[in-house]
C-alpha cells in the first residue's frame, strides 16, 4: 500500500483535470453527433464552448498548486502552463463562437470539425505543460495533425486543399527535424527525457557543444515553425488564405500560443547554459519577423493575407519578451498573448461577419461599411486600432510591457526597430480602418451598396455577434483595466519554480567556468538581473 | 571477435550499404515507382539495423508500419495516378543539383563530424535482451510515458475520423432550406463550389 | 516441465565430442533447419495440389488425376516439373527487372514465417520472443511484392489484380491482428511455444476455440482474404481480370505465385491449429496418459513418441483446415470486391475490436479461465 499511494503521489493525476473535461467534451460532442444526428447537433458547439470554459474554470482551481509536476515528470501544471493553457482554451472557445456561422454555410459537417478543433486545443493545452521530450513531440503532433484537417476541411475548394498539403509536407518536415534535435539530447543526457534531467546531464557532458549546439538549432527550428518566425514562414500565407477562416483564427492565436510556450519552457528548462545562443538566434527571427511581416503585410490587398502577414509581425513583437529572458520579458509575452488573443480573434470575427454578409474579403469592397454597419465597423476598428498599438486600447499596453521588458534587459536597438515596425504596422490597420470609416456615401463599394440587411436572428449569427461584442468589450477595457491581467502574468511567472531553478541553476555553473557566458556580448542582461 | 560478433559486424556493414544505396536511389532515381519500390527497401534495412540492436519488436513494427501499411499506401497513391506528364526541361538544372547537392554533402558532413566527435554519454548500457523488449515497452507505456501513450489514442481517434471525413463522399441531404437561408447571391462564400450529390437508393455506387 | 527431444542440443553436443567449438557448432547446425523447412514446406504444397484435385473431383463427382502415380498421388509432381521446363518468357513492354522481383519478395516472406512454426516443445526452427508478430509483419511484406508484378507486367488486368491484392491484403490484416492479438493477450505471449503451452493441460477441452469462439471465425476468414482463395479470391478472378497480377506469368515464376498461395494457406492452417487448436497437443493429455500406464515421463521411447505424435497432430489439425478451405473453394460463390471491403472494414473489424475488448474483460474477471 506504500508503494500505491506513493506512485499516486507521483502520477497526480488531478493536475490534467482540465484537459480530461476537453476529452470528455471531445468525446461528448463525437457520439452526440453520431447518435442524436443532424437536427440535434445544433447544440453542440454549445456544449463544447461550455466543456472548454469549464476546462478553464477548472485550471483556475490549479493556480499554485503545491506539487506541480504529473504524470512522473512528464507533465508540469505550474502556473506558466496554466496561464498558457488557459490562452488557448479560451481561443478555442471564441473560434468556435466564429465557426458555427461559418461551417454550416460552407456545407462541412460542424460537429467533425468541432472534434478535430478541440483535439488541436488538447494538444496544444498538453504542449504548454509538456516537461517531457516524447510528451512534447505527442502533444506537438496533436496539435499539428488536427491544424491540418482543419486547414484541409474545405475539400471542395481546392485552394484549402492546397493549403493542407503544403502545411502537411512543412509541418511534417519540421517536425522530423524537431525529432532530430530531441534525439540528439536524449543521446547527449545520457538517455534522460525529462527537461531538467536533461539540462543536468548536459550540464555534465564535455566537449558536446556541437552536438547541443545543432540539438538547440534543430529544435528553434521547429518550434519556429509552429510560431512562424520568418525563415520559417513560407507556409503561413498560402495557409492562412487558403483554409477556414476559423481555422486561420485559431493558427493564428492559439497553436501559436501553443509555440510560446514550448519555446519558453524548452529553451529555459532544458537549455539554459545554451541561453546567449538562443537568445542570438531569436533576436535573429524577431528581427526578420518584424521587418518583413509588417513590410510585407503594407502591400496585401485581401483582409486574410493582411492579417496572415500581421500575425507574423506580432509574433516578431513578441519574441522580444524571448530574446529579453528575463523574468519581465517572459511576463510581457504572456501579458501581450492575453490582450493578442482578443484583439486578433476580434478582428477574425469582423472579417468572418463581413465575408459571410458580402462573399468577399478584398479591403477595398470594406469602403463606407461604417453606414451599413456600425456595429461591425466599430469591433474590426477597434481590434485592428489596438492590434496597431494605438494608446488607450489594450494592444498598446502590451507592446510598451514587451519593448519596457526589453529595454531593462539591454536590447535597445531590437526595441528601437519594434518600435518602427509598429509605426509600420499602425499604417496598413489605419488604412482600413480609413476604408470604413472616413468614405463618403457615394465612394461606397459595391458590395457594401448591396450589403443585406442586419440580422442578428439567423441561425449561427448570434454566436457571432457574441464573440465581436465580447472581444471588443475586452479589447477597449482591457487598455485602461490593465492591472488585473498585468498581475496575472507577473504572478504566473514569479510562481513558477522552473524559471527560477533554470536561472539560479544557469548562475551556479555560470559562476564555475565564466568564459561560457561572457564571451557573448549580450550575457550582461542576465548578470545585471 | 568470435563468430556472432563477426556475424553482427558483417550483416551490419550488409545493412548499411544496402540501405545507402536504397536512400540514394530513391532520391536520385528519375522513374518514381523505383523511388517507392527502393524506399521499401530502405526500410527493410532500418528494420535489420534494429535487429542488431536487440530491439527486435521495433524492427517487427517497422516492417508492419513502414513496408506494409506507409510503402503500400504510397505504392498505391503512385499507381493511380500514374500519369506520364513531360515536363518542360528547367535551363541550368546542373546548377539546382549541385546546389543541393553542395547542401546535402555539408549537412551530412556536419552531422557525421558531430556524431564522431561528440562524446555520447551512454549510461545505460544494460541491453534489452535480459527481458523481452516487448514486455520492457509496454513497462514504460504505463509507467513513465503514460501521459503520451494515452494521449496518442485520442490523436488516433481523431486522425481516423479526419481521414474519414477528408475521404469520404458528401451526402446533402435533400431537405427544403429553411426559411431565410435562401440561397441569395450574398451569402454565398467563395469555399462556396460544390456538386449536389443527392442521396440516392443505389448505395453500392457511392461505396466503390 | 519435460522439454521432450531437442535436436539442435544434441547434434551440437555430438559435434563437440568431436572437438569442434561450439560456436562453429551451431553455425553448422543453421543449414539444417533451413532445408527442413523449404523442403517441408514444398511437400506440404503437392499435398495440399494433390488433395485439391480430388477433393474438388469429388465435390463435382469425378474421379479427377488418376493414371500419375496410386490415386494419382504424383500429379502435382508432373505439374511442377512442367512448370520449371516451361518457357520463362518476359513481356515485351514490360520492366524485366520488377518482373522478375515481384514473384521472389511474394514467396520470400512466406517461407521465412515458417521459422515460428512449432511441431513440439523443441521442434520449431527459432522460438522467437515474438513469433506471431514476425508472421503478421512477415505477411505485410507480401503486398509489395503483388503490387511490383502487376505494375512491371504492364498490363491493365494485372495492374487492377495488384492494387486489388494489395487491398484486400491491407483490409484484412486487420482484424487478423486483431483476432491474433486476443489470443495473445490470453496466453500473455507472442511466442508460438507459449501459446501453445497455454492451452495444454486439459486436452482437447484447453483449446482456444473454446475460449475465442469469436476470434477464430474472423481469424479464419481473415486468412482465407490474406491467401486469396476463394470466396475472396477477387485478384485473381478469372472472369473479370483474366488471372490478375499473374495473367503475363508463365514458367517457373508463374510456379512461384503458385507455390506462395498455396504455402500460404497451408502456414495459415498451421498457424490456425496453434493459435486456436493445442499445436502439436494430443486431444487427450499425454503426461496423463502416461501416468496411467506408468511410464516415467522420462523415458526416450515416451519422448520419440511425443514427438512424432506432436509432429503428426499438428499436421493432421492443419490439413483439416486445408480440406476446409478447399470445401469453401469448391462450394462456395465470390464476393464482389465492395462486398470484399465492406465486410473486412465493417464488419470483421468492429467485431474484432470487441472480441478483442470481450476477452480483456473476461481475463480480468475470471483470471483463471482466460489466462490471468
Amino acid at each position: 500500500m506504500e508503494f500505491a499511494s506513493n506512485f499516486s503521489d507521483q502520477l497526480n493525476v488531478g493536475l490534467i483535470l482540465p484537459e480530461g473535461i476537453v476529452v470528455a467534451t471531445l468525446l461528448a460532442v463525437l457520439i452526440g453527433d453520431l447518435i442524436l444526428g443532424r437536427r440535434a447537433a445544433r447544440g453542440l458547439p454549445y456544449i463544447a464552448i461550455a466543456g472548454l470554459l469549464l476546462s478553464i474554470v477548472s485550471l483556475y482551481f490549479y493556480w499554485d498548486a503545491e506539487n506541480p509536476t504529473a504524470l512522473l515528470g512528464s507533465f508540469s501544471g505550474d502556473d506558466l502552463s496554466i496561464i498558457f493553457r488557459g490562452v488557448i482554451a479560451l481561443s478555442t472557445a471564441v473560434t468556435i463562437l466564429m465557426s458555427i456561422r461559418y461551417v454550416e454555410q460552407t456545407g462541412g459537417a460542424l460537429s467533425e470539425f468541432i472534434a478535430i478543433m478541440l483535439t488541436a486545443t488538447l494538444g496544444g493545452m498538453f504542449l504548454a505543460g509538456a516537461n517531457e521530450l516524447v510528451m512534447i513531440f505527442v502533444a506537438l503532433e496533436t496539435l499539428s495533425i488536427s491544424s491540418y484537417l482543419m486547414t484541409g476541411y474545405m475539400k471542395r475548394d481546392s485552394r484549402s486543399n492546397e493549403a493542407a498539403l503544403k502545411y502537411l509536407l512543412i509541418g511534417a518536415a519540421s517536425s522530423a527535424v524537431f525529432l532530430y534535435g530531441s534525439s540528439l539530447l536524449y543521446g547527449l543526457s545520457g538517455g534522460k527525457t525529462i527537461l531538467p534531467e536533461i539540462a543536468q546531464g548536459l550540464a555534465q557532458v564535455e566537449g558536446g557543444e556541437l552536438a547541443s549546439a545543432i540539438a538547440l538549432v534543430f529544435m528553434i527550428a521547429g518550434i519556429a515553425f509552429k510560431i512562424s518566425a520568418v525563415p520559417f514562414h513560407q507556409w503561413t500565407p498560402d495557409v492562412y488564405e487558403g483554409s477556414p477562416t476559423p481555422v486561420v483564427a485559431f493558427l493564428s492565436v492559439g497553436s501559436k500560443a501553443a509555440g510560446f510556450a514550448l519555446a519558453i519552457r524548452l529553451l529555459v528548462v532544458a537549455f539554459p547554459l545554451e541561453q546567449p545562443q538562443w537568445r542570438l538566434i531569436f533576436t535573429a527571427l524577431a528581427i526578420l519577423s518584424m521587418i518583413l511581416g509588417n513590410a510585407v503585410a503594407l502591400a496585401q490587398t485581401s483582409m486574410k493575407r493582411l492579417l496572415a502577414y500581421s500575425s507574423i509581425g506580432q509574433a516578431g513583437f513578441v519574441m522580444i519578451g524571448m530574446v529579453a529572458a528575463t523574468q519581465a520579458g517572459y511576463a510581457s509575452m504572456i501579458f501581450y498573448l492575453l490582450v493578442y488573443l482578443f484583439m486578433n480573434l476580434g478582428a477574425f470575427t469582423g472579417l468572418i461577419l463581413f465575408s459571410l454578409r458580402t462573399g468577399t474579403d478584398q479591403i477595398t469592397e470594406y469602403a463606407g461599411l461604417y453606414q451599413k454597419d456600425p456595429l461591425l465597423t466599430l469591433g474590426l476598428s477597434i481590434c485592428l486600432l489596438s492590434l496597431g498599438g494605438i494608446p488607450p486600447l489594450a494592444g498598446f499596453f502590451g507592446k510598451i510591457y514587451l519593448f519596457w521588458a526589453g529595454w531593462q534587459a539591454g536590447l535597445y536597438g531590437l526595441v528601437i526597430l519594434g518600435l518602427v515596425a509598429s509605426v509600420v504596422s499602425i499604417y496598413y490597420y489605419i488604412r482600413v480602418v480609413k476604408m470604413m470609416v472616413v468614405k463618403e456615401p457615394q465612394e461606397m463599394s459595391d458590395t457594401v451598396r448591396n450589403y443585406p440587411a442586419v440580422r442578428w436572428n439567423l441561425p449561427g449569427m448570434r454566436p457571432l455577434q457574441v464573440g465581436l461584442v465580447f472581444s471588443l468589450v475586452v479589447t477597449s477595457l482591457a487598455g485602461i483595466l490593465s492591472n488585473p491581467l498585468f498581475t496575472l502574468a507577473n504572478t504566473s511567472i514569479e510562481n513558477t519554480e522552473a524559471l527560477k531553478s533554470a536561472s539560479t541553476f544557469l548562475e551556479e555553473t555560470t559562476a564555475q567556468n565564466k568564459e561560457v557566458s561572457l564571451a557573448d556580448p549580450m550575457a550582461p542582461a542576465i548578470v545585471e538581473k | 571477435m568470435d563468430l556472432a560478433q563477426g556475424v553482427q559486424f558483417v550483416s551490419f556493414i550488409i545493412l548499411a550499404a544496402m540501405m545507402f544505396s536504397a536512400a540514394l536511389g530513391v532520391v536520385l532515381l528519375r522513374n518514381i515507382v523505383y523511388s517507392a519500390f527502393l524506399l521499401g527497401a530502405v526500410f527493410i534495412s532500418i528494420s535489420g539495423l534494429y535487429l542488431l540492436l536487440n530491439a527486435e519488436f521495433v524492427a517487427a513494427s517497422q516492417i508492419l508500419v513502414y513496408v506494409g501499411a506507409v510503402n503500400v499506401l504510397i505504392l498505391f497513391a503512385i499507381m493511380l495516378v500514374n500519369k506520364k506528364e513531360a515536363f518542360p526541361a528547367l535551363g541550368r538544372n546542373w546548377l539546382r543539383g549541385g546546389a543541393t547537392a553542395l547542401v546535402c554533402v555539408g549537412l551530412f558532413a556536419l552531422l557525421g563530424t558531430m556524431a564522431i566527435s561528440t562524446p555520447w554519454s551512454i549510461a545505460d548500457r544494460a541491453g534489452v535482451a535480459a527481458e523481452g523488449s516487448v514486455i520492457k515497452i509496454g513497462k514504460h507505456f504505463f509507467s513513465d510515458f503514460l501521459l503520451p501513450f494515452e494521449l496518442a489514442s485520442v490523436l488516433l481517434l481523431i486522425t481516423m475520423v479526419g481521414a474519414i471525413i477528408l475521404a469520404r463522399r458528401d451526402l446533402i441531404p435533400e431537405e427544403p432550406p429553411e426559411s431565410g437561408l435562401t440561397e441569395t447571391e450574398a451569402y454565398k462564400l467563395q469555399e462556396r463550389p460544390r456538386e449536389l450529390i443527392s442521396v440516392g437508393k443505389s448505395e453500392s455506387e457511392d461505396q466503390s | 516441465m519435460n522439454s521432450g527431444i531437442d535436436l539442435q542440443a544434441s547434434f551440437i553436443e555430438s559435434l563437440k565430442t568431436f572437438g569442434v567449438p561450439g560456436g562453429a557448432a551451431k553455425a553448422l547446425w543453421i543449414p539444417f533447419p533451413m532445408f527442413l523447412m523449404i523442403i517441408g514446406a514444398t511437400v506440404g504444397v503437392l499435398v495440399t495440389v494433390w488433395l485439391e484435385r480430388k477433393i474438388a473431383a469429388a465435390v463435382q463427382q469425378r474421379v479427377g488425376p488418376e493414371y500419375a502415380g496410386p490415386l494419382g498421388v504424383l500429379q502435382p509432381v508432373t505439374d511442377g516439373i512442367k512448370l520449371v521446363f516451361k518457357e520463362d518468357i518476359t513481356p515485351a513492354k514490360s520492366d524485366t527487372l520488377l518482373f522478375t522481383l515481384g514473384p521472389i519478395l511474394v514467396v520470400v516472406p512466406v517461407f521465412l514465417s515458417y521459422l515460428i512454426v512449432p511441431f513440439g516443445q523443441n521442434l520449431i526452427i527459432t522460438d522467437l520472443g515474438m513469433g506471431i508478430f514476425v508472421w503478421i509483419a512477415l505477411s505485410s511484406i507480401t503486398p509489395i511484392g503483388l503490387l511490383m508484378a502487376g505494375y512491371a507486367s504492364n498490363n491493365k488486368y494485372s495492374l487492377i489484380g495488384g492494387l486489388r491484392a494489395a487491398a484486400q491484403s491491407i483490409s484484412y490484416e486487420i482484424p487478423l491482428a486483431l483476432s491474433v492479438l486476443a489470443v495473445v493477450m490470453m496466453s500473455n505471449s507472442l511466442s508460438t511455444i507459449d501459446i501453445v503451452e497455454q492451452q495444454a493441460g486439459y486436452g482437447i477441452l484447453g483449446w482456444n476455440v473454446w475460449r475465442q469462439p469469436v476470434g477464430f471465425l474472423i481469424f479464419w476468414l481473415a486468412a482465407l482474404a490474406e491467401c486469396e482463395r476463394l470466396p475472396f479470391d477477387l485478384p485473381e478472378a478469372e472472369e473479370e481480370l483474366v488471372a490478375g497480377y499473374q495473367t503475363e506469368y508463365s514458367g517457373m515464376k508463374f510456379a512461384l505465385f503458385y507455390l506462395s498461395s498455396y504455402v500460404n494457406l497451408v502456414l495459415s492452417a498451421l498457424l490456425f491449429a496453434v493459435l486456436y487448436l493445442g499445436g502439436w497437443e494430443f486431444p487427450i493429455p499425454l503426461s496423463q496418459m502416461a501416468d496411467w500406464f506408468g511410464v516415467s515421463p522420462n523415458n526416450p521411447w515416451l519422448q520419440v513418441l511425443t514427438a512424432s505424435l506432436g509432429i503428426t497432430m499438428t499436421l493432421l489439425k492443419a490439413y483439416f483446415l486445408v480440406f476446409i478451405a478447399i470445401l469453401l473453394r469448391w462450394t462456395v460463390p465470390r464476393v464482389r470486391i465492395d462486398q470484399l471491403l465492406d465486410l473486412g472494414w465493417k464488419f470483421l473489424l468492429p467485431v474484432s475490436l470487441v472480441n478483442l475488448l470481450l476477452t480483456a474483460g473476461l481475463k480480468l474477471a475470471f483470471p483463471f479461465a482466460f489466462g490471468g
